[in-house]
């Protein structure tokens, strides 16, 4: 496998700002890479290097091995999806499609041929004629793909392409991502503040924090393992243990994250497996989510949160219960 | 359910008198281009005849040179200010720096200073660079001002487009040109003509700034006020008084109605 996208050690300073500060990073070719992180954690800004929006102060950045410093996006083999799609409103949906063969100097009627395989590809067949503020958000979000797939770029830059959509939807074009990803084996390079979006689509992620990348891996890697306190709140939820809570409860003293559905809720009388470690505490609230119950334990000044599965057992509000996780559950991260 | 509050009499009176106050001078201009007689403005016109408009076509070859200069000035300045405008519009609204509300009131400033501090402004800087007047001195002197209804239309047109778009455009392969080709021009032209127009017009009737500037010649506006002076077939200067109405308002008209559905039409009071 080559290098798709190559960051070496870069940075890109607004003023006093480091929007992006040391960054390196490979993406694999044909790999769906997510850069995952809250807003202004410098991954929009790592996506705008890429597609060449916005140029490194330090640091190089090479596109399947050529350097791409001082390179105009119109030089680039990548396409874009921006987050509000920027179709084109005095053109209909096939002059957008074929906007950049138009550009190429490709004959009208091949590029027009074109734009409706790549509007078939996004199952939008037949609306080469509507003008773009005649379509749903879900439609344009389909439209602005086409636009970028019909130029057969090598690496596909996604810049939030679902905020806007409603959840069902967005699950829907999650999925057909996926599909799209995997029939077309080029590069997606996916930006997202949406953890449950990062992990279900892509085969790896970089987690932002402050202009770094301060985990990178897939999704059960960074879901399982996560090496920070910022990674195991954002990606997520988790229960962070303080390196004298996780001493005294048989690990090391370390910062140590513990996954809420990882913790069995015991009533009185109910004995924990073997090898366990316990705890025990008052019930301080209930949440009822569907398919779980979020059960938040005050345990001697500690809050901690476990997840029961809905009808598995009859949990009394402020009472007492214990609570019991397996050693290896707990993960120790890096101090910070 | 209360109806809708309804003006009181008084108010309606004082917006019937105001529109009076405005408008009937204009309709005098229009009546006394048929009257039929020559010398004073007696009410109401002793008779009604069309002869003075045949007398402005066929006998009076002194109105010719002045509407050819205001016409060739007015496009002129418009032209010119359909570019600088536009590109002062460009920068300003993608670049973000410090001092740039100061810049954008510099631009607007010349229209909204009496036109005759530019006027003189103009008159000492041409007489300081030993540049004769010419028509070229009057065109400047329009573009002062033309300038700042393109750019003013310009902006409020690019302030509704998307920044990503231009970067969609690029990201798509095209370079600065075929972008303000394809995707910036088709989506400010009608506010670039709506813009144009006003500075047509603003440019075919000024006065004060062209009295600084103009030298020997005159445009049609100065003619029509030495024509005043100087009573001779008084009607006649009606007959071009309406055609000034009509050449300046249909432009006016038009830009209304092209930037209608957006933003108002900046500096068009003027």
């Amino acid at each position: 496998m080559s290098i798709a996208v190559n960051f070496q050690n870069v940075s890109r300073h607004f003023g006093q700002v480091r929007a992006v500060d040391g960054v390196t990073l490979d993406i694999e070719e044909g790999e769906f890479f997510a850069m995952l992180g809250p807003s202004g954690s410098g991954k929009t800004t790592c996506l705008r290097l890429i597609a060449g929006f916005d140029q490194p102060s330090t640091g190089h950045i090479r596109i399947f091995g050529e350097i791409a410093d001082g390179l105009p996006p119109y030089r680039r083999n990548v396409n874009t999806v921006f987050q509000d799609y920027a179709l084109f409103p005095h053109m209909t949906v096939g002059a957008n499609v074929a906007y950049g063969l138009m550009i190429k100097g490709m004959p009208r009627a091949e590029r027009e041929q074109k734009a409706r395989e790549a509007l078939s590809l996004v199952k939008l067949n037949g609306f080469e004629q509507r003008r773009p503020s005649q379509l749903s958000g879900g439609q344009r979000q389909r439209v602005a793909l086409a636009r970028a797939l019909v130029n057969k770029p090598r690496v596909l830059l996604l810049d939030e392409p679902l905020g806007a959509l409603d959840l069902k939807l967005r699950e829907q074009m999650q999925e057909e991502l996926r599909s799209l990803h995997h029939d077309l084996g080029i590069t997606f390079v996916f930006v997202t503040h949406d953890q449950g979006e990062a992990l279900s689509m892509a085969d790896r992620v970089a987690i932002f924090n402050e202009g770094r990348i301060v985990q990178i891996g897939t999704p059960s890697e960074v879901y399982e393992r996560p090496h920070t306190r910022f990674v195991a709140s954002f990606v997520g939820s988790s229960n962070v243990l303080t390196p004298d809570f996780a001493a005294a409860n048989g690990g090391p003293r370390a910062w140590t994250s513990l996954r809420p559905e990882k913790i069995d809720v015991l009533l009185p009388g109910e004995i924990p497996k073997t090898g366990q470690a316990i705890v025990s505490g008052q019930v301080s609230s209930l949440q009822y989510q569907g398919a779980v119950v979020r059960v938040a334990v005050n345990v001697a000044g500690t809050r901690l949160v476990a997840t029961v599965p809905t009808g598995a057992k009859t949990i009394p509000d402020g009472g007492t219960v214990s609570l019991a996780w397996d050693r290896s559950s707990a993960v120790v991260m890096e101090p910070e | 359910m209360r109806s809708e509050p309804r003006a009181s009499i008084s108010l309606k009176v004082a917006a019937f008198v105001g529109l009076v106050f405005l408008h009937a001078p204009l309709a005098l201009i229009v009546l006394y281009a048929f009257t039929t007689e020559e010398k004073s403005f007696q009410f109401p016109p002793p008779g009604y005849t069309t002869r003075w408009f045949s007398a402005a076509w066929f006998d009076r070859p002194d109105i010719w040179p002045p509407l050819w200069l205001s016409l060739k000035v007015a496009l002129l300045a418009t032209l010119i200010a359909l570019v600088l405008g536009t590109l002062a519009a460009a920068a300003l609204w993608r670049a973000r720096f410090f001092g740039k509300d100061s810049i954008s009131l510099l631009f607007i400033l010349p229209i909204a200073l009496p036109g005759i501090i530019t006027g003189i402004a103009l008159r000492s800087a041409f007489d300081i660079m030993n540049v004769p007047f010419s028509t070229w001195t009057i065109v400047l002197g329009h573009a002062t001002f033309c300038i700042v209804v393109v750019y003013n239309n310009a902006l409020a047109r690019f302030r509704r487009l998307s920044g990503n778009m231009i970067e969609a455009s690029m990201d798509l392969g095209a370079d600065g040109f075929q972008t303000f080709r394809h995707v910036v021009l088709p989506q400010i032209g009608s506010a670039l003509l709506a813009g144009g127009m006003l500075a047509f017009a603003l440019s075919f009737d000024e006065v004060i700034v062209t009295t600084f500037t103009a030298g020997q010649q005159s445009t049609l506006p100065i003619w029509m006020l030495n024509e005043l002076i100087r009573p001779r077939q008084r009607p006649v200067t009606n007959v071009v008084a309406i055609i000034v109405i009509a050449v300046t308002f249909l432009p006016i008209l038009a830009a209304y109605y092209l930037t209608r559905e957006g933003e108002h039409t900046g500096g068009s009071g003027k």
